[in-house]
């Protein structure tokens, strides 16, 4: 997602001082620094974010107390063992923490038309990891492509989703666990074309031109948004330490039907707004932005990441409250594997 | 300078058991040598170096800075979590597996030395021991034996035994007619044994192996309780583990003969799991049997299983890839067994998962389906307290308890 200039970014959840081992600034949401040409584009990784700060300034590499340009380069696709960058002439890789004299992977691309996001690359995509490279089979043609923790994600242009790799979480939707080692067509969204993917590290989101949001993978944390067991139980032990009405509690959970895996897409219904123009997943949770400018979290919540100011995890989507009580528009949103980044745009309903 | 470990520490207290926890770190930072056996991502290093500098600095942990410990052991337990779960099981690196132990181990200590109660401590020990690999000579291990001596010995129930040694009428067994009853021996030599059962792989139930071992006049729910209750154990939730429904659970052996054993709202084993590794003092109460010694694998090759619940479970009708010798310590067993050479008759699942398991709910098979299951021979037993079933290697067997029961398996080569 690229943002107009003006908009600004918050950030919650872990963050890139707790990842060196330092003291961090705690639950609440943090602003993201604007460069000289404000930010357009976060690539987050868990220790370090990249951030396009301009049309002139490139890239510019964030982690702990320390900043980096990257003169030239476009766009960014990091890890914690590598980071990608791509700029017009060629791609290349660097290993962490041996600073970016020699690459350990570099190609050149073709001139031509603008070019396809990364991980795309031309005939194929890119990997933070070796082999750096995969290649596509001829006749696929894409407009994007999400990497999770084992598995891949295509949207093809014709709004067709594909999915490969590790299946034994139900990421891939194919209503199976089996692996599969290459594209293939995710049927049950046949049909229904999709404007967008997102893979989180075992669990899979696709919305639909239409503004619809569906959902498969692993439920473990909540991140589907479907009865999660182990948040029922923590839930109703948290009851019972409180108030002592455990009973109720129980009863509400015996009667749930609790998904662990969900191996084929199933559509989520948002709260109070049905259409969602953007969606993005984490290592274990999701978030969401609608076309009303709400920005909707929901999965695992540790280190604050769903942006509510507290430690919890949720297994329903809930509004982020904060944005609303000051009037904020959610334009876009990305996650990083602990992190949820938002773009701001302006004022909800007012220019300013 | 760090000061000498636990130098400082008072006599008694909270205090005292931190200094005797210290005690089994090495003694300077230089000596904790935060050693991996292969490569990890490069962030990891500085948060572990971070965790050991609070623990050796002038303050030490005590001195305030247990949060941060804390946070730390949190953080890496979570990032090293997410690489365990990264791929199958087999093929997570050993070096992850030690990030996940050190995550542990910062948090216990972060937890003894705020002078948490110990039980919070423990549990993290097990979690690291259930799921990480071996740091500074198993040092959780050591730390959790030390923990155990500081806990209060308590009982959920009180003083009455947990559960009567018997119900006023026991279960009837499932008649066994004498012609399918497996051959009982009392000791056989290791030669007969060799000769009359593993060469030709017939099954056969042992007596007077285990009179000397000391769980038979030691244990009991009780005693399990006494000596685990507060440590955690993964648990089996669900009948039989071919259900929709079945799953797995981590949770203390309290809990465990609480909500399984004691009230039996719904069913719940402690399965296959490798007790004797994680607690030692259990495992000096077992023997491995002679006969295994004429397996070709070394003894600590040997895997050695607990099998603990209440009446009631039931293990599918399934085949293991090595020799077993399952021996009864208290409650009944009915066993079922198929020779490998009637596997057609069985069906197994399709499933590469499921592929050792037959489909087929043995007492109660639905012959429509299964035709030929009616074609296929078996032997059976009720395995009684004292005695030692030998299962030959890829044998099927069907296990459903007639009473609380413990079991240990020994899978040999």
């Amino acid at each position: 997602a690229m943002a107009a200039a003006g908009s600004s970014w918050l950030v919650f959840g872990f963050s890139t001082e707790e990842a060196a081992g330092e003291p961090g600034p705690g639950l609440g949401p943090r602003r993201l620094e604007p460069g000289p040409g404000g930010i357009r584009r976060v690539w987050p990784a868990w220790s370090y974010v990249v951030v396009e700060t301009g049309e002139r300034a490139g890239l510019e590499l964030r982690s702990a107390g320390r900043r980096r340009q990257l003169r030239g380069w476009r766009e960014a696709l990091p890890s914690e063992t590598h980071v990608v960058l791509r700029g017009a002439a060629a791609a290349r890789a660097w290993r962490r923490g041996a600073g970016l004299r020699s690459a350990a992977w570099s190609r050149f691309l073709p001139r031509g038309p603008a070019p396809s996001p990364l991980p795309l690359l031309p005939g194929g995509f890119a990997l933070p990891r070796p082999p750096f490279y995969r290649a596509l089979p001829a006749g696929l043609r894409a407009r994007s492509l999400a990497l999770g923790t084992e598995h891949v994600l295509l949207l093809g242009t014709g709004g067709d989703v594909h999915a490969w790799g590790g299946g034994r979480h139900g990421q891939l939707g194919h209503g199976m666990l089996e692996s599969e080692a290459q594209p293939r067509l995710v049927e049950a969204l046949a049909g229904v074309p999709m404007a967008a993917v997102a893979a989180g590290g075992w669990h899979s989101a696709s919305v639909s031109e239409a503004g619809d949001l569906y959902m498969w993978g692993w439920n473990e944390s909540g991140q589907l948004a479907l009865p999660c067991k182990a948040l029922a139980e923590e839930r109703a032990q948290g009851e019972e330490a409180g108030a002592g009405e455990a009973g109720a509690g129980e009863a509400g959970a015996e009667a749930t039907t609790f998904i662990s895996i969900q191996a084929l897409p199933a559509l989520l219904d948002l709260p109070q707004e049905p259409e969602v123009s953007g969606v993005s997943c984490g290592s274990r949770h999701t978030a969401a932005v609608t076309r009303g400018g709400e920005l909707y979290t929901w999965g695992w919540g540790k280190y604050g990441q769903l942006g509510h100011g507290d430690d919890a995890s949720s297994d329903c989507p809930r509004r982020v409250e904060h944005l609303v009580a000051q009037g904020l528009w959610a334009e876009a949103v990305v996650c990083g594997p602990w992190t949820t980044y938002v773009c701001l745009l302006g004022c909800k309903g007012k220019l300013c | 300078m760090a000061a000498p470990v636990g130098a400082e520490a008072p006599a008694a207290g909270p205090g005292a058991l931190w200094a005797e926890v210290r005690a089994l770190l090495p003694g300077t930072e230089g000596e904790f040598t935060l050693a991996l056996s292969g490569e990890v991502d490069p962030c990891v290093r500085p948060l572990l170096r971070r965790a050991r500098g609070l623990l050796y600095g002038a303050e030490g942990p005590a001195g305030g800075e247990a949060a941060a410990l804390r946070r730390l052991g949190h953080v890496l337990r979570d990032y090293s979590w997410e690489k365990l779960n990264a791929g199958p099981w087999q093929e997570v690196s050993k070096a992850w597996r030690q990030v996940y132990t050190y995550g542990c181990l910062f948090g216990a200590l972060a937890e003894i030395s705020a002078g948490c109660p110990p039980v919070s401590a423990v549990r993290l020990c097990d979690m690291g021991l259930l799921m990480g690999a071996s740091v500074l000579d198993n040092v959780l291990g050591r730390l959790v034996r030390v923990l155990q001596q500081h806990l209060p010995r308590e009982r959920p129930a009180g003083p009455e035994p947990l559960l009567q040694k018997a119900r006023p009428e026991p279960r009837p067994a499932p008649a066994v007619r004498p012609e399918e009853e497996l051959p009982r021996l009392r000791c056989p030599s290791l030669e007969s044994f060799r000769d009359k059962h593993l060469i030709p792989q017939k099954p056969v139930v042992l007596e007077g192996i285990m009179d000397h071992w000391p769980c038979m006049r030691k244990w009991s729910v009780d005693y399990i309780c006494q000596v685990a209750g507060c440590r955690t154990v993964p648990v089996e939730l669900g009948s039989r583990y071919t259900d929709e429904e079945w799953s797995q659970k981590l949770m203390t052996v309290d809990d465990f003969i609480g909500q399984y054993i004691v009230n039996e709202k719904s069913m719940g084993y402690l399965a296959q799991h490798q007790l004797f590794d994680q607690i030692p003092e259990l495992k000096e109460d077992i023997s491995i049997p002679d006969y295994c010694c004429l397996g070709e694998g070394e003894e600590e090759h040997i895997t050695i299983n607990a099998w603990f619940g209440p009446e009631g479970t039931i293990s599918p009708l399934h085949q293991d890839p090595q020799q077993n010798f399952l021996a009864q310590v208290f409650g009944r067993k009915y066993i079922r067994l198929y020779s490998p050479q009637d596997s057609e008759n069985l069906y197994p699942h399709e499933s590469q998962i499921l592929h050792n398991t037959s489909q087929v709910d043995v007492e109660n098979p639905d012959l429509v389906k299964f035709p030929n299951f009616r074609k296929a021979a078996f032997q059976s037993c009720v395995l009684m307290p004292g005695q030692v079933l030998f299962i030959p290697v890829k044998y099927w067997h069907y296990v459903r308890s007639l009473d609380v029961s413990f079991s240990v398996s020994f899978w040999w080569s």
